[in-house]
């Protein structure tokens, strides 16, 4: 089945068996492998892309949902070479450890920043809620995307 | 990248102030990769693609014990695309024990690529290698496996029980290690007619490491009959150790590289996948991927073991520790894996913490037909300090004591002595944690403020763990490095590191670029190959820093004396007359006879006909332990039995920060791995059918980023051991004291004597209905 969307900027055309996720067609067909697959069932979110600037799990979406829609990867954040403000902070604060689940998170935050650009740090832990992390514990993910917003208080994160 | 650090690097830590100036060492550079890894461009495992590679699919039994009578793989193998379907009637059929990490250790072997009697669910019965995954998947279900079911047992002490039969699981008895280490008289000092006696019995869960890359291998043949494997390990010796085992090759025809590490924490320690995708590589001629599901990564990968503790104590009125009885019984499941030298990582670190004149430490180690146990973060630590800590508490209360002066009453000081016989613990600095923690938590207040009448209580609690840094006093240690400076002055260090997303790669080129008065950016340090590495006993027993990194500071020092001593024959100076600074070199006599490195480097090659570069073998001298100690405040809701951790504040005795923006960053994650074993991590085996409940994310769960709360972090940097300008561990120790903290807190907050982790709504709503 024929899909045509966009990727990254880019205008694709491409033959795609009607079952496949959207995760598959980006990582094995136009060899995008920034999105991973860390569970298959849309509860870790490592594999978050944008749809419409939306985050979306790309291991629950099938390819053709997409059909006529601008999808950006990780690999889109800096079309021009130039790294985005996440990127830049996600790198400055520490946020990357293994960095398995960065594209993800870097792509939810992305999602959050276009839709809010100041948002507050509640606004950021529940847009942030659908990625998990085994290396951070969150703490440097928080202040990075705070940085990148330019919301950041002094760098410590909040009291309880 | 030329990033300088920023991340705070003067905040929270106490130090002592040594007489050298350091201008590398203790700043927070980012990780080497993090760029790559925040574009996108980094390539794991499982992004790899090589030409002409197949996938393999594993069948994972459904039963959790019975004998293969036949497998039937006709159907399978006439599907087009399928290139082979393995099974224990054509493969080896050599044991291996998957956690051996140097040739000639000694442990139970008990696993083969496919057993014909399968131990628990998850077990491998059979692979399909096929042109693609979907061929594969589909492959796998058309073999047909006729079982023969045989009795099975799920819990440890099940296992040990001597009046029912227990299904013979292995040839070895149950238990099948048991050990006891004593000192002391400790008997009679539970006879004293005033010894107040505190008994408890805690049991720790089997958890999923959870690294968000599921378990993966390629492995592919060259021309030569050379197997290479790709693979996220910790361990490259011990990959190739057991690879050549299986496969029955010379160690010098296999070669592991140690890809980009999604995640490990102990989980890709051992060697899981890595034998099975050599095989296969071999068989087929052709590269074969082995990539898991999460599913598949939880069941049959390896956990964390699963340990029932019993402790007793018993104390004087004043609140002297004056003796302990400590028991565990260790679950390994399915196989023996670590099942006998982890219990005894637990006992040795029972003597490490607290001034106990009179201990006695028993261990065993059962089988069960449960997930494999293996190496996970803290080894051991995190289970026997949940024990300790958990009981400490339970002391406090009940001699009507502050559990933070208890503590400080019983603690190590700096030059103690292991009164287990271990290594001397260095400069043991938890009194200054706890001290330092106390204060500026405000411990006092926070304890005392009322815990709430209503539905949501309040309570703080706090614990101490310790940990390794290496193996020294146990097995060998050392790490072999060769450095070397190159004709423009950038510089090679070739080693056998593996960087687990910790910065281990980072820290190296930090330790030698302030040795060689160099930029770390000027550095290469390429992670380890087992081809052309020098030999490393791997990423485990929180030796890298430690260890490695003495390693690093040794082969720089002597890489500056050799650089020297060539460069003093062209200046014409004695060799301890020439400076380096700033990448530049030139004799105190002769200022403006000043060259760079890389002229000199040249010149040395013209001139002088040698190169400079060091080989050099460090062997660990001291094996100190690391202390840590966290302070936390919980809100508990009564009516759903559902915790909320309100903030951590973790205090590490770490030595010295290489870089303290890797230090706070594996606290901040280790303190959310502690705070998921507390409360809701656990794959819970099913103690009727031996499924395991928690087998995937939906049904597993970590904590996420609105549950975690906001951690403080207080370094104590006091140096004093034979690390790296005085570096101590941290990447196990982080998340050692975290869980006994919460369940302290919690049992704070209720007044109860809650022991079973994790301490889930279900058990404390059955606790307060009890009260």
């Amino acid at each position: 089945m024929e899909l045509r969307f966009t990727v990254n900027g880019q205008k694709q055309v491409l033959e795609v068996e009607p079952q496949a996720r959207l995760l598959d067609v980006l990582r094995e067909q136009l060899g995008l492998t920034g999105a991973k697959e860390g569970c298959g069932e849309g509860e870790c979110g490592a594999c978050t892309v944008l749809v419409d600037n939306l985050a979306v799990n790309s291991c629950l979406v099938l390819a053709h949902q997409a059909r006529g829609r601008s999808v950006t990867t990780v690999e889109g954040l800096a079309p021009s070479g130039k790294l985005d403000a996440l990127q830049q902070a996600f790198i400055q604060k520490g946020a990357i450890q293994c960095g398995y689940c960065t594209p993800g998170m870097l792509m939810s935050a992305k999602a959050l920043l276009l839709r809010k650009p100041k948002p507050t740090e509640e606004e950021i832990r529940m847009a942030l809620a659908g990625n998990l992390c085994r290396c951070t514990g969150y703490v440097n993910i928080l202040r990075a995307v705070q940085d990148a917003a330019g919301t950041a208080e002094s760098g410590e994160v909040r009291k309880a | 990248m030329a990033v300088r650090g920023n991340l705070e690097d003067s905040e929270n830590r106490h130090e002592t102030a040594g007489p050298e100036k350091l201008k590398q060492v203790g700043r927070s550079y980012p990780l080497h990769d993090a760029e790559a890894k925040a574009t996108g461009r980094i390539r794991y495992t499982g992004d790899m693609s090589l030409q002409g590679m197949l996938c393999a699919r594993i069948l994972f039994s459904p039963l959790p014990h019975a004998r293969i009578r036949r497998i039937d793989a006709a159907g399978a193998l006439a599907l087009p695309g399928v290139y082979g379907v393995f099974t224990h009637e054509n493969t080896p059929d050599v044991l291996y024990n998957s956690q051996v990490w140097y040739a000639g250790q000694e442990a139970l072997k008990d696993e083969r690529l496919f057993p014909d009697t399968v131990r628990y669910i998850g077990d491998r019965v059979a692979a399909v290698v096929a042109a693609n995954e979907q061929t594969a998947a589909k492959a796998l279900g058309l073999i047909k496996v006729d079982y023969e079911e045989l009795p099975a047992v799920f819990e440890a002490e099940q296992a040990l029980r001597t009046d029912v039969p227990v299904p013979a699981l292995a040839p070895w008895a149950s238990p099948f290690f048991s050990k006891e280490i004593s000192v002391g008289h400790v008997d009679e000092c539970f006879e004293a007619p005033d010894a107040v006696v505190i008994e408890d019995r805690v049991e720790t869960p089997k958890i999923h490491h959870a690294a968000l890359e599921p378990h993966v291998c390629v492995a592919y043949p060259d021309h030569n009959g050379k197997i290479t494997v790709l693979t996220p390990c910790q361990i490259l010796y011990s990959v190739r150790l057991v690879v050549a085992t299986v496969l029955g090759l010379p160690f010098n025809k296999v070669r592991v590289l140690k890809t980009p590490m999604g995640g490990s924490f102990g989980g890709k320690q051992e060697v899981t996948l890595e034998p099975l995708a050599a095989f296969f590589a071999l068989a087929t001629g052709r590269p074969v991927k082995i990539q898991l599901t999460r599913h598949e990564s939880i069941i049959s990968t390896r956990t964390r073991t699963k340990t029932i503790g019993y402790v007793r104590t018993a104390w004087d009125k004043a609140g002297n520790l004056l003796a302990r009885d400590l028991k565990t019984v260790i679950d390994t499941g399915a196989y023996t894996s670590n099942g006998a030298i982890i219990g005894m990582a637990m006992g040795k670190k029972a003597f490490r913490l607290y001034r106990i004149p009179n201990q006695r430490y028993r261990t065993e180690s059962v089988h069960t037909n449960t997930p494999v146990a293996g190496a996970a973060r803290g080894y051991g630590s995190p289970q026997i300090h949940a024990i300790t800590e958990i009981n400490i508490d339970h002391a406090a209360r009940r001699l009507g004591i502050d559990p933070v002066k208890l503590r400080l009453r019983n603690l190590v000081r700096p030059g103690d002595l292991d009164a287990g016989g271990g290594p001397p613990l260095g400069q043991a600095q938890i009194i200054a944690c706890v001290a330092e923690g106390a204060k500026a938590f405000g411990w006092a207040q926070r304890r005392d403020a009322p815990h709430g009448t209503g539905r949501f209580r309040r309570g703080a609690g706090m614990a101490c763990a310790t940990h390794s840094n290496g193996y020294f006093g146990g097995f060998q240690d050392f790490t072999t490095m060769t450095l070397r400076m190159l004709e423009d002055g950038s510089m090679i260090l070739n080693s056998g590191i593996q960087d687990l997303g910790c910065g281990t790669v980072t820290s190296m080129k930090q330790i030698i670029a302030e040795v060689m008065a160099i930029s770390p950016d000027r550095i290469e340090a390429p992670e380890g190959d087992t081809e052309t590495s020098p030999y490393d006993v791997g990423s485990q027993a929180s030796r890298v820093t430690h260890v490695a990194g003495a390693c690093a500071l040794h082969t720089a020092g002597k890489l500056k004396e050799k650089l020297c001593r060539e460069a003093a024959k062209l200046l014409e100076c004695a060799p301890d007359e020439v400076i380096l600074q700033s990448e530049r070199i030139r004799s105190a006599a002769h200022p403006e006879k000043d060259c760079s490195y890389g002229e000199m480097v040249s010149l040395i090659q013209e001139k002088n006909r040698t190169e400079i570069i060091i080989t050099e073998t460090f062997q660990a001298q001291d094996n100190p332990g690391s202390y840590g100690a966290d302070f936390v405040e919980v809100e508990v809701d009564t009516w759903t039995g559902l915790v909320r951790v309100v903030e951590v504040l973790a205090v590490h005795d770490v030595g010295r920060a290489i870089n303290p923006g890797f230090v706070r960053g594996q606290i901040y994650g280790g303190v959310q791995m502690g705070i998921g074993y507390a409360l809701t991590e656990d794959i819970a085996v099913d103690p009727v059918s031996g499924r395991a409940k928690g087998d995937r994310f939906s049904r597993y769960h970590l904590v996420n980023m609105p549950d975690m709360p906001p951690v403080r972090v207080i370094l104590i940097e006091k140096g004093g051991d034979l690390g790296p300008f005085g570096a101590k561990s941290i990447g196990e120790i982080a998340t050692c004291p975290t869980a006994p903290a919460v369940v302290n807190a919690v049992n704070q907050a209720l007044g109860t004597n809650l022991e079973t982790l994790p301490l889930t709504p279900e058990r404390i709503l059955r606790a307060l209905a009890c009260q």
